[in-house]
């Protein structure tokens, strides 16, 4: 740990700070044909891609809300703008971004992190990417990071055999919500045997209130292939709802690998009904490093599907739930052909009255023979007015299985606490090292910014809670 | 004949889990005629035995249809005033045969404060014809009560076996239940232990053993409200052929219930390739200075055990049989009562025979 | 000589239960004193009471340390007055090495920022000096230590922070004989006519190196008899039972 993560003031403002709602186009609030129609125009989709928006349009106003989980009742599409266009266009060049999308960015330490070590890095700010860069050797070896309007257009028969292959735009209302009004996000697309050292990352700034964020990121590592993808979000606070309901699907081939780390620190009236899958070939590798800080709701269940033998996955997750807040997570695998295994490690936080649910589901089909899954949650309660619960669902179909969950829940230890008091550590900061300990599996698997970043914010929410 | 979707979680998850509830397809309620095949002992001779049995609902149950069964048509009612301090048996038992199909069943457990008894609920049958259970049991104990509720359900795997239970304990009670679950094609279970009282211990330890395609589908929900109270909830299992087991396990530690302890084990052996397990062990909590822990694994037995018991001799199936035996042994072994651990094991040996 | 510590009439209570029925001790600066008593007596209380530990709920007497009554301060604010307690079994903290665990421990007790490479170099050669493998500093704090381990670690943070009162509540037990003689010279490295020791043992053999200044018997929550370095030597042969007796 460094010494900054302890002795550097850390301003809640470099998250907090908004922009002038300065829009070139949004559109008008709530959900229609007409308006889902209107997003398509704006976008120049093509046929096929608007035929896709409409019949999910459909979709969605035939599902029902999930009857589990947290009350979404809060929401109210018709208060929601579904798309709105920043004042910029796509630029490579940094310089070319507006000042004060650039100025919000630099505050969040984008182009920094780009210059330090990263491969590439998107930027998407409200509906639109508003930058997108990469190393110059990686475009030799025909690694393609855009955009997806750009991919829409430009690689029309890999996105229109992807696009909604993996998560079907049917799995629940919120896919259907993002199909029929996705804007942004990010593709990539990694040829066979090209390894990239460096990370690519996207960040997704929502900035407009009473609006929603709809990226779709589409990733393909192809067989032999090996990538490690950041993305991290956030927003302003704003007194209304906002709306995050994006989509990634990771097609990772055999023997391919793919790191998919995320850091969501979206601003606390934020909705995040996010949903992640990954399809994973034989012999190949998908890790997920998730944390869960900001938003007033979410629920995500990133989920892999080991569809090739050998196939494996892991997840490594935190949440910490303040007040307000009900962070509804956990984590989805389907051991679908022999030898597959998963570890699944999660960890949460719940104080000042905030909620943690882990939710998970491992399901072993039949013919998944010689596979094994191992999960563990921690629940730590900071408080007696803050909830923590774990719903794991564990499906066995078959006997050839090695599978073991283990959960516990509790409080911080006083006997740790007085250990370092005795030490001469104040309470507030004895009990903030025993959390930043509790989380340090997760901080340590995260790029250091990152990490910096969570370690900062666990000090922040801690501040607030306790003395 | 009909489709029942029955024993509702309290805690819901996704549909596409498969878990919340459990659907059955053509199941028929046969209408409930008289059992007389029931033979009621109480060893101390001080326990008060009437029909005065509670006419309150439950707060969950099974189902409202199957519970409004037991309240209106039970045919056998049994109100037990524990009066006991000795640690002594009642034995409750119950044999299914041509002349007694159908039982509906009421009992209503009452222990006085600081008294101590064993009830034991057995329930058996003849042949092989399909048979009807549907029974409550409630236990209610007041303070400083010790009772232990041991239900042996042999009954056959042709049979439909409903049961709910309901437990509502005050200060220093302990209650533990000892549940065999062997019979029944269906056997479904909702049990809901009520910890209001301070340092009030609730447990329940269920073994089952599914064959040919038996389905166990256990609800079980433990609230705890009492400062240092505690539970524990601990299910082996094993399963063979296409038998399923679905278990719903939830530990609620309630706003209040500061250094309370609660501990959820489930561990299933699977048998056969096309036996399945799907379980939920969930642990609820709204209060900061607690333990919750829980544990839940499957599989089928291990190779090395396996591998070491035949090289003593044995065949394989005898010695998947003896491994089988010996988890369940601590639990059965609970059970202090030698005729039925008996009966058991000779079960486990009929069961998982050629 | 001049008073470092001064425990007057201290009553405490663990769950209700009364543990110290009236402690009285008074410390030197230059002293080493050393707490015997058979098991439950109140040794370990005793410490964890100067420390205010939330545990143990103090019902009477006071505390007096370099002159100032710190019966109530927390246990961070005692620390930072320069009282230090090596512990019978040390926390595991995860998440942070012990190097930078020191280096913001002493932060706090200094008040002053620390220059991490002369920091670095002091750690390493008190690690030296207490056979310790160097790697540990960048181990997470008592995180897979052995008992060995952690009781030398603790005795490494009392050299790096440097305090005015170590309180050593039974740092030798469970370990080998060259595990103590390494702890006992870590005492001799830390002592000086400015500081003072309180060992709170069972057995002698880490005080053969060391001067004590007195011995004090403490059975069933009170101090029954204090004397010389002779004493510690008497009770080890005949044990505590005159001592019980009269109680």
């Amino acid at each position: 740990m460094e010494e900054k993560t302890y002795l550097e003031e850390v301003d809640r403002n470099i998250y907090d700070f908004k922009n002038k709602d300065d829009y070139d186009y949004k559109i008008k609030k709530g959900l229609t044909k007409e308006i889902v129609e209107e997003i398509s125009r704006q976008k120049n989709d093509p046929d096929w891609m608007r035929e896709i928006r409409l019949k999910a349009l459909d979709i969605y106003n035939s599902l029902e809300l999930p009857t589990w989980g947290p009350d979404l009742s809060v929401l109210d599409m018709d208060e929601i703008a579904t798309y709105v266009r920043p004042k910029s266009k796509l630029n490579s060049s940094w310089e070319d971004v507006p000042e004060d999308i650039k100025d919000t960015f630099e505050k969040l330490g984008i182009p920094e992190a780009e210059k330090k070590s990263l491969a590439g890095v998107g930027a998407q700010y409200d509906s639109e990417v508003v930058y997108h860069s990469m190393k110059e050797d990686l475009i030799k070896q025909g690694v393609i990071y855009t955009d997806m309007e750009t991919a829409v257009r430009e690689y029309p028969d890999i996105v229109k055999e992807h696009f909604m292959k993996c998560v079907p735009v049917n799995d629940h209302k919120f896919v259907a919500l993002h199909a029929a009004v996705w804007s942004g996000g990010s593709f990539v697309y990694v040829p066979k045997g090209v390894k990239l050292d460096f990370p690519l990352q996207s960040y997704f700034r929502l900035n407009s209130p009473e609006s929603g964020q709809f990226e779709h990121t589409l990733i393909i590592v192809e067989e032999g292939a090996s990538l490690h993808f950041i993305e991290g979000c956030s927003a302003p606070k704003y007194n209304k709802v906002n709306l995050h309901a994006g989509c990634v699907e990771l097609y990772v081939k055999d023997n391919a690998y793919l790191r998919y780390s995320t850091i969501e620190n979206w601003s606390k009236n934020m909705l995040n009904l996010n949903t992640k899958k990954a399809i994973i070939g034989k012999n190949a590798q998908v890790d997920w490093v998730s944390g869960s800080f900001g938003s007033k709701i979410s629920m995500l269940y990133p989920m892999s599907i080991l569809n090739g033998e050998n196939a494996k996955t892991e997840y490594t997750g935190i949440s910490f739930a303040g007040g307000g807040q009900n962070l509804d997570t956990g984590f989805k695998v389907i051991h679908n052909a022999p030898n597959t295994s998963s570890v699944i490690n999660s960890k949460s936080i719940s104080k000042n009255g905030g909620k943690c649910t882990y939710r998970s589901l491992v399901r072993i089909a039949e013919n998944a023979k010689n596979s094994k899954s191992t999960v563990s949650c921690e629940s730590l309660m900071l408080d007696d007015i803050s909830v923590s619960d774990t719903i794991p669902v564990n499906d066995i179909r078959t006997d050839d299985v090695e599978f073991s969950h283990e959960a516990t829940i509790g409080k911080l230890s006083d006997k740790a606490i007085f250990y370092l008091m005795s030490r001469g550590l104040t309470e507030e900061d004895a009990k903030a090292m025993i959390v930043r300990g509790f989380a340090y599996p997760i901080s340590k698997e995260l790029p250091i910014e990152y990490a910096v970043e969570m370690n900062n914010l666990i000090n922040l929410e801690l501040k607030g809670a306790i003395g | 004949m009909k489709d029942l979707v029955i024993n509702e979680s309290s805690t819901r998850t996704a549909r596409n889990y498969l878990i919340n509830n459990i659907k059955l397809s053509d199941i028929k309620i046969p209408k409930i005629k008289e059992f007389k095949n029931i033979k009621v002992i109480s060893e101390s001779g001080k326990d008060v035995i009437s029909e005065d049995v509670s006419k309150d609902k439950l707060t969950y149950g099974i189902d409202e249809a199957f519970t409004n069964e037991v309240l209106e048509n039970a045919n056998h009612k049994l109100k037990i005033n524990v009066n006991s301090k000795t640690n002594k048996n009642i034995y409750i038992r119950y044999k299914f045969d041509e002349n007694n199909q159908t039982l509906v069943d009421n009992i209503d457990i009452e222990s006085e404060e600081g008294c101590r008894e064993t009830i034991n609920i057995v329930l058996e049958s003849e042949g092989n014809r399909e048979y009807y259970h549907n029974g409550i049991i409630r236990v209610n104990a007041k303070e400083n009560t010790d009772i232990k509720v041991n239900i042996i359900s042999l009954i056959n795997i042709n049979s439909l076996n409903f049961i709910s239970i309901e437990n509502t304990l005050c200060d220093f009670a302990k209650v533990s239940y000892t549940y065999v679950e062997f019979g029944g094609r269906n056997s479904i279970t909702n049990y809901y232990s009520n910890v209001i009282g301070k340092e009030a211990i609730s447990n329940i330890d269920t073994v089952f053993l599914g064959k040919e395609n038996q389905l166990f589908d256990a609800n079980y929900l433990t609230d705890l409200r009492g400062v240092k109270s505690e539970t524990n909830m601990i299910i082996e299992g094993a399963l063979s052929d296409t038998s399923k087991n679905h278990f719903k396990g939830i530990i609620d530690f309630k706003k209040g219930c500061k250094k309370a302890k609660g501990n959820e084990q489930e561990s299933c052996t699977l048998l056969s390739d096309k036996s399945k397990s799907i379980a939920m062990p969930v642990l609820l909590c709204s209060e900061e200075d607690v333990e919750g822990s829980h544990g839940n694994s499957a599989g089928k037995v291990g190779e090395k055990e396996l591998f070491y018991i035949m090289s003593r001799g044995l065949t394989k199936k005898e010695a998947m049989r003896l491994l089988v035996k010996a988890k369940f042994n601590k639990i059965l072994e609970k059970i202090h009562d030698d005729e039925y651990t008996c009966k058991i094991n000779s079960l486990i040996d009929e069961r998982l025979g050629e | 000589m001049k008073k470092l510590l001064e425990i007057n009439d201290l009553r405490v209570n663990a769950e209700e239960k009364e543990i110290l029925k009236g402690i009285n001790l008074t410390i030197n600066k230059g002293e080493i004193h050393v707490i015997m008593g058979p098991n439950g007596s109140g040794k370990s209380t005793t410490a964890n009471a100067i420390f205010n530990n939330p545990m143990y709920t103090t019902v009477g007497g006071n505390i007096v340390f370099d002159g100032e009554d710190i019966t109530n301060l927390s246990t961070d604010e005692i620390a930072r007055k320069g009282v230090f307690m090596s512990f019978q079994s040390p926390e595991e903290i995860p998440g942070i090495t012990v190097t930078n665990f020191l280096k913001f421990a002493k932060n706090k007790v200094t008040g002053k920022p620390v220059k991490i490479f002369e920091f670095k170099d002091e750690i390493k050669k008190y690690m030296e000096e207490l056979n310790m493998n160097p790697k540990y500093a960048e181990r997470n704090l008592n995180v897979g230590f052995s008992g060995g381990e952690k009781k030398k670690n603790e005795i490494l943070q009392m050299l790096v922070l440097n305090p005015k009162l170590v309180i050593l509540d039974e740092t030798d037990s469970g370990l080998d004989v060259d595990a103590i003689k390494t702890v006992s010279k870590g005492i001799e490295m830390f002592k000086n006519e400015n500081n003072a020791v309180l060992i709170i043992t069972h057995n002698t053999k880490i005080l053969h190196n060391l001067k004590v200044d007195k011995v004090h018997v403490l059975v069933d929550g009170k101090i029954v008899k204090t004397g010389p370095q002779s004493l510690a030597t008497e009770i080890e042969e005949e044990g505590y039972g005159k001592y019980k007796a009269g109680v």
